[in-house]
């Protein structure tokens, strides 16, 4: 099972700061990620947000060392035939046995695309990590997203928990009985967990219509709404610090490593 | 197959995002009839929704030994169809690239496109097709999971090589991304698609009032499959 990153959103040192404060410096980092031509301004924002993680939020840093791991298996595999399907300039690496060469111009962009990545990784996890997702749905309901869409999303949020504990219950006594010994056996467990776990899951949902209906539930769920106000000299911070990368992504366009 | 942030360049994500739009509207304006009709239908797909979410953070063992999760969608699709399923996928996807770091938020629009809308739709058409010809539900419950994970898989290697063609052009980057992805993908497609027809199996045998209720299957082709099991 996964270690959630909405564990610390709710116990990090960065939790009193406004939350849409945070989603706009971690959306706007990455979209400069994204949309910067070199990949200097994509590994500025990493470093610069895997700072705000560490030093501001106070996130454990084994945590977040094992956190960055999670996408290198995709990264890996995509980037590899990135490298070699694109031509152009000098040859640098050729394969002996095989039609496949390693060029300047597609080593340059496949680490432009590593550093766009890890830059935006980065940046999603300071949102995970720093701002719960209950937040969220508040501004997303000030920004007029339909109802139906949010109410949707946080009963999905709050069955979430409930469903992670059970499945690791049923998870955990199954290895005890040694359902995961074989690859037969495995794939059987998993499916035995799966379909146990689809029938509580109605089941629990249709306790939860009947304890809504007892509480006069009329198709809206009432959000209490939180205060957020901005110091100023947050947002400053978060206007040069966003003005700086965008700076720098523009200058330091059309560098390239090789 | 989640595209990670910041893997699509511009103007790839943009497009991706225009795509996915309009089923997403039109999900949401049925979503919104259907809880209209009968409000229980709000809180059973919420925990459908989660159910998706905690089987696709399950690992499946895997022959490469390579980090593999089920997709999922395939039973939402059976269930709600593929419209409500898109809907719930966007959801679903949300809180993977925020709780998990699956995916991203500018590969939003291309993740929810393959795994949300391609992959449910082709599951549900498979289910549909399976049932009107009277084929075996179990299998058909099997090819339509699995054939949605394939179909995925399918349409994020067309994503990523429309997105980088290289010299190759699209078709020879296509082939390079399908099949470094058949690794991984294509035992995973077997696994899931075995994995969703023992849930379908379980449900029939253990809870079919389900099934009854949301008009999959009639009660006369329920108690058959009981009986040959018995």
């Amino acid at each position: 099972m996964h270690e959630m990153l909405e564990d610390f959103a709710r116990r990090n040192e960065l939790r009193e700061t406004a939350p849409w404060l945070k989603l706009f410096l971690g959306v706007a980092s990455i979209l400069i990620c994204v949309s910067s031509p070199g990949p200097i301004a994509p590994l500025l924002v990493a470093a610069s947000m895997s700072a705000a993680i560490l030093l501001l939020a106070k996130i454990p840093a084994r945590f977040y060392t094992h956190l960055l791991l999670i996408p290198v298996s995709f990264a890996l595999m995509s980037i590899i035939v990135v490298l070699f399907i694109t031509g152009g300039g000098r040859v640098l690496v050729d394969l002996p046995a095989l039609p496949l060469a390693v060029t300047t111009e597609g080593a340059n962009l496949a680490i432009l695309i590593l550093a766009r990545v890890f830059g935006g990784m980065c940046s999603l996890y300071f949102i995970g990590l720093t701002t719960p997702m209950t937040e969220i749905f508040d501004i997303l309901h000030r920004l007029r997203v339909p109802t139906v869409l949010v109410d949707l999303a946080m009963l999905t949020y709050r069955f979430i928990f409930i469903l992670i504990d059970e499945a690791g219950q049923i998870y955990r006594s199954q290895v005890m009985r040694l359902g995961y010994g074989r690859f037969r056996e495995s794939v059987n467990s998993l499916g035995m967990l799966a379909g146990t776990l689809f029938i509580r899951t109605w089941e629990s949902g249709e306790a939860l219509i009947m304890a809504m209906d007892a509480r006069c539930y009329d198709g809206l769920l009432a959000v209490p709404e939180e205060n957020q106000t901005v110091s100023g000299l947050s947002l400053t911070v978060a206007l040069v610090y966003i003005g700086t990368m965008l700076w720098v992504s523009l200058t330091s366009g059309g560098m390239q490593i090789l | 197959m989640h595209i990670m942030e910041g893997f699509l360049p511009s103007p790839w994500w943009e497009i991706w995002f225009l795509v996915s739009l309009p089923f997403i509207v039109f999900g949401v304006y049925q979503l919104n009839r259907l809880v209209k009709e009968r409000r229980e239908t709000l809180p059973l797909l919420a925990v459908a929704g989660a159910f998706v979410f905690v089987l696709s953070s399950l690992k499946l063992p895997s022959f490469t030994g390579s980090c593999s999760h089920p997709t999922g969608t395939g039973l939402g699709a059976i269930l709600f169809g593929p419209c409500i399923a898109g809907v719930l996928g966007l959801i679903v996807l949300v809180f993977q690239a925020v709780f998990l770091a699956h995916g991203g938020i500018t590969t939003l629009g291309a993740n929810v496109f393959s795994m949300g809308i391609a992959g449910p739709a082709v599951a549900y058409l498979i289910y549909k097709a399976g049932t009107r010809a009277g084929a075996n539900t179990y299998a058909t419950v099997f090819a339509a999971a699995a054939l949605a994970d394939l179909f995925t898989y399918v349409v994020t290697s067309i994503q990523l090589a429309l997105a980088f063609p290289g010299t190759t052009g699209f078709l020879g980057a296509f082939m390079a991304f399908a099949a470094i992805f058949a690794v991984t993908q294509v035992p995973l497609a077997i696994i899931e698609g075995a994995i969703i027809a023992l849930v379908f199996k379980y449900i029939v045998h253990l809870k079919p009032e389900i099934l009854i209720r949301l008009n999959l299957l009639p009660e006369s082709t329920i108690q058959r499959l009981k009986e040959t099991a018995a």
